[in-house]
């Protein structure tokens, strides 16, 4: 059926919402209903639903509150990709379709199912509370609202962007980790445990970044960018995950934890051979115990289907590793100055 | 569910501060903070602008005093000097206490909190963090909340006020994920729901959720309303869904055009022209459009916000949010077209009656923020006042409760009176005959309410506003809802908002008729000036025999006299 949303006569187009439904009252599986509505220019993927809602179909459900891209509400994936329904427009939707004219509406990803495009946030509001997302103030109880802390503006500007965060959850959804692994810290709470830790007026940095460094935590993400593309608000969230990374290193070693020793161990060999000495990788990262218990079997394995890596001694320096090697020195002392540049802004 | 001592209604500023209050006055009582959204979703963090407190770290001649004055100045000394003194002078400790706490506010080049002016205000006292203030405190709250582990009831819409005689015993809820209505026994609860202005629908900058709902439960349940007929309007909201367009728009010498091509401010305001104060540009807008000078759409008539002698630079540079809306709400570049707007309804003053401690007329039952009338901002409120209200506000209503609590016995709730609860809601649910959509009501008071209730009120208009409410209120007992799940039920919740709207809707147009006279945002042109004499009182609404029964309260006055407000 169409129905018109808006007689204006500023040209109109007829659109298709194909729109993910699931009502775990009576459906056994989800499925796709299609809404044709005629649209005008400037109608946001929000009011186009708010309009099907009304006139088409009150069953259809989806959450919403300020419509001005400031709560956070309504994201959901549009055309494959997550974010916020009440500032995505239509027209510019039309031009990234699949399908001609047909866009196609969603739930966000990796976060439990309620009903049509509602997904449950609780889990992330758990996590808020695993990797203590708050400061915890150095100012006495008792002087509380007496002064202000001193705090230059170069400070304000490290956690200025990251406290942009509406807690969407499009980066939750787009994360590629916790689409396996459920119980992955996520892009959102790094984010915002990043913002903590470099705040002067927090006193438990350490506890925060003890449990960060911990399995599910910061050394599992694979830098595939994909939070920092979807980021409604543009936030650099990357940059906080490796900010988070070297703090870790600089304040507790890379003893401490496996994620830094492998990443230690990686660049190790990368700088002597060009290549990995696979070997030894598991037991550098993570120790001989943890190897020996864990990885035993699979050795095993590997033997019996001779599929094991060469040993160390045998690992031999790529082709061109003299070049490489000064390349590789000319990259990190780059990559040094720029961070430096970076905190100092 | 277990007895609460304290049940807290609403999870933006004024309900979240309250719960850390009522935390830390007494750790061994059993609070409970219910919130239709996830808290830090509360319309709270639409503010951009900022929250005032004389700090003097802008201005270091600000006084405590001189926010004072222009509060009680601002509005139209109709506010209570008694809270206004509290509002202003909690104001540095409250927000030297969000910052101790971790609010991101902007800073000066000395590194304490930054400051601007703001309208209405004689020294540039508004605190704030970039354009997201309200946001930044919000989200600071939350996470202290989360730190104390406040009891969070996320998405449970609230219902009704469990009554007997003349104390209160809880709140009756539903769950919105599993449809579930729920008791929630209490000593006391606490109504920190936020404003009303919505009823205006797309005319109106507020959330699809300020819908009063806290107000319309309190006042079915015999609770008086205060000052209802003051509603702020914003003179730029975009033609399409009422959300702001700020004022720097024009502070940056953005021009308000008619459909003549005209910069009609002249005629309204020759000097600050499109920088007169908010009600005045309000009220030349209108004017415009009410004279056939505005621009013609199905969204309805408009004029337009032009910046387009700017240049793309400096609107790229310094109004890169504006831009931004303007292409996201309206599909309009304002580099390229002037962006079209008129007025929107942006602000309650009026709320549940309260005294300075937040306490309503029945025992146990307390409001604060955006929902309650204090009253500190009378007829007009301040920029940046509010945010302070709820902040301050909050916390106080969250002592006052946690002290008192104890004074009351344990409440329950009878089965029965859960039971009625929900057969409401069945009913709602059943299929009829002949139906009304709620869609078309909501929209249709939206349109009542800003042609008759609106920026220019009058004897005649009032009583067609009125009229067109009962109407409405006639059809709204044929509304049905369609979506017969239990599970996250959007279009019963929907329906439940609309009926809140409608019953506000009445106080607010019954106060607009009474009130003879014209002051802060109520103007009237059959009474086009302030009348001390006759109007100098606050009005009361309360719900008697299914009418609004009316009647007033005095002003507390203090060390100032009444003076003609002039800018
Ligand atoms: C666009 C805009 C800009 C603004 N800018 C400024 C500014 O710069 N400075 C300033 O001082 N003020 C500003 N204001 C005003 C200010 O933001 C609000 O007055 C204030 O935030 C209200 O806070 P609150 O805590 O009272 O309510 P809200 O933040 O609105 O919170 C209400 C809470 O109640 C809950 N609730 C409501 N109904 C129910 C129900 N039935 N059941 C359960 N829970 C319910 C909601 O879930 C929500 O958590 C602005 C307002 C708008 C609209």
């Amino acid at each position: 059926m169409t129905e018109t949303i808006d007689q204006h006569q500023e040209g109109k187009r007829d659109v298709t919402f194909r729109v993910f439904r699931f009502n775990p009252q009576v459906d056994s599986k989800p499925y796709f209903d299609d809404y044709t509505i005629s649209a005008e220019r400037g109608i946001t993927v929000l009011r186009s639903l708010n309009y099907i809602k009304e006139h088409v179909d009150a069953t259809l459900s989806f959450r919403a509150f300020c419509q001005a891209g400031i709560c956070g509400s309504c994201s959901m994936r549009v055309n494959g990709i997550s974010k916020l329904a009440c500032t995505s427009q239509v027209w510019e939707e039309l031009d990234k379709c699949r399908e001609p004219g047909i866009i196609k509406v969603e739930p966000l990803r990796s976060m439990p199912m309620i009903k049509d495009l509602i997904v449950d946030m609780d889990p992330l509001v758990d996590k808020m509370k695993r990797y203590a997302n708050w400061i915890e103030s150095t100012m006495p109880l008792d002087e509380m609202g007496k002064k202000e802390f001193l705090v230059s503006e170069e400070e304000f500007h490290r956690y200025d962007k990251a406290t942009d965060c509406i807690l969407c959850a499009s980066c939750v959804s787009e994360c590629s980790i916790l689409r396996a692994n459920k119980e992955y810290v996520s892009p959102a709470v790094l984010l915002k445990s990043y913002r903590m830790n470099v705040d002067s007026r927090d006193s438990i940095h350490d506890i925060r970044l003890a449990e960060l460094v911990k399995d599910h935590g910061v050394w599992d993400c694979t830098h595939c960018y994909r939070c920092q593309e979807s980021c409604v608000k543009s936030i650099p969230i990357m940059e906080a995950i490796h900010a988070i990374r070297e703090d870790a290193l600089e304040c507790r070693g890379p003893k401490d934890t496996s994620g830094a020793k492998h990443a230690e161990a990686f660049m190790e060999d990368i700088e002597k051979k060009g290549k990995l000495v696979e070997a030894t990788l598991p037991i550098r990262t993570n120790g001989m115990i943890w190897t020996l218990r864990n990885l035993l079997p699979m050795a095993m394995k590997m033997i019996v289907k001779r599929r094991t890596p060469p040993p160390p001694p045998l690992v031999k320096s790529a082709k061109g590793i003299k070049i490489f090697r000064a390349m590789f020195r000319e990259m990190t002392e780059h990559v040094k100055q720029d961070h430096q540049k970076s905190h100092k802004k | 569910m277990k007895p609460f001592d304290i049940v807290i209604v609403g999870g933006g500023g004024a309900g979240l501060y309250a719960a850390m209050e009522a935390m830390k006055t007494n750790p061994a009582l059993n609070i409970a903070v219910l919130s239709k959204v996830y808290p830090n979703r509360s319309h709270t963090s639409a503010a951009q602008g900022g929250a005032n407190a004389a700090l003097g770290n802008k201005a270091k001649d600000d006084t405590i005093e001189m926010h004072i004055f222009d509060t009680i100045k601002g509005s139209d000394y109709l506010a209570d000097q008694d809270a206004v003194e509290v509002l202003c002078s909690e104001a540095p400790k409250i927000i030297r206490e969000l910052e101790n706490i971790g609010t991101p506010w902007s800073r000066m080049e000395d590194n304490t909190i930054a400051q601007r002016p703001f309208g209405g205000a004689g020294r540039p006292r508004c605190c704030y963090c970039a354009d997201k203030t309200g946001h930044t405190i919000l989200q600071t709250l939350y996470e202290q909340c989360l730190r104390k582990g406040v009891l969070f009831f996320n998405e449970y819409f609230a219902l009704n006020l469990s009554v007997n005689g003349s104390r209160s015993r809880g709140l009756i809820a539903m769950n919105m994920k599993t449809g579930k209505v729920e008791a929630f026994p209490a000593k006391t609860v606490i109504f920190a729901t936020g404003g009303y202005a919505k009823m205006y629908w797309n005319r109106s900058s507020n959330a699809a959720g300020n819908t009063g709902d806290g107000q319309a439960i309190a006042y079915r349940a015999g609770i008086p309303m205060k000052d209802m007929e003051f509603v702020q309007f914003h003179p730029t909201g975009l033609r399409k869904s009422g959300l702001l367009v700020t004022e720097g728009a024009r502070g940056e010498g953005g021009y308000l055009i008619n459909k003549d091509g005209e910069r009609f401010m002249v005629r309204y305001a020759k000097e600050k022209m499109e920088l007169g104060p908010r009600d005045l540009v309000s009220r030349s807008i209108e004017t415009e459009i009410l004279e056939g000078r505005g621009f013609d759409s199905p969204a309805g008539k408009y004029i337009h916000l032009d910046l387009r002698h700017l240049g793309a630079d400096l609107i790229k540079s310094r109004l890169p949010q504006i831009r931004e809306m303007s292409l996201n709400f309206e599909g309009v570049d304002p580099i390229e077209e002037p962006i079209p707007v008129r007025p929107t309804a942006h602000y309650s003053m009026g709320g549940i009656d309260t005294d300075n401690f937040g306490r309503t007329i029945m025992d146990g039952v307390y409001a604060a923020g955006e929902c309650a009338c204090v009253s500190v901002h009378g007829a007009n409120r301040l920029g940046g006042n509010s945010l302070l209200d709820i902040l301050v506000f909050g916390r106080i209503v969250g002592h006052t409760a946690a002290e008192e609590a104890g004074k009351f016995a344990p409440a329950t709730i009878s089965e029965l009176e859960l039971k009625e609860s929900v057969d409401e809601l069945r009913n709602r649910m059943q299929p009829s005959g002949h139906y009304e959509r709620y869609g078309a009501l909501r929209e249709e008071l939206g349109q009542t309410l800003a042609l008759n209730v609106g920026i220019f009120r009058e004897s005649s208009l009032l009583h067609k506003g009125i009229q067109d409410i009962s109407g409405l209120k006639e059809r709204f007992k044929k509304v049905r809802v369609f979506d017969s799940s239990d599970v996250f039920n959007t279009n019963l919740m929907q329906v439940l908002e609309l009926k809140n709207m409608l019953d506000l809707a009445e106080t607010v147009a019954v106060g607009a008729l009474a009130r003879e006279e014209s002051r802060g945002s109520h103007t009237r042109i059959d009474f086009p000036v302030r009348d001390d004499e006759k109007w100098h009182k606050h009005t009361l609404a309360t719900l008697v025999d299914g009418k609004v029964l009316p009647g007033e309260k005095p002003v507390t006055m203090g060390r100032y006299e009444l003076q003609e407000r002039t800018y």
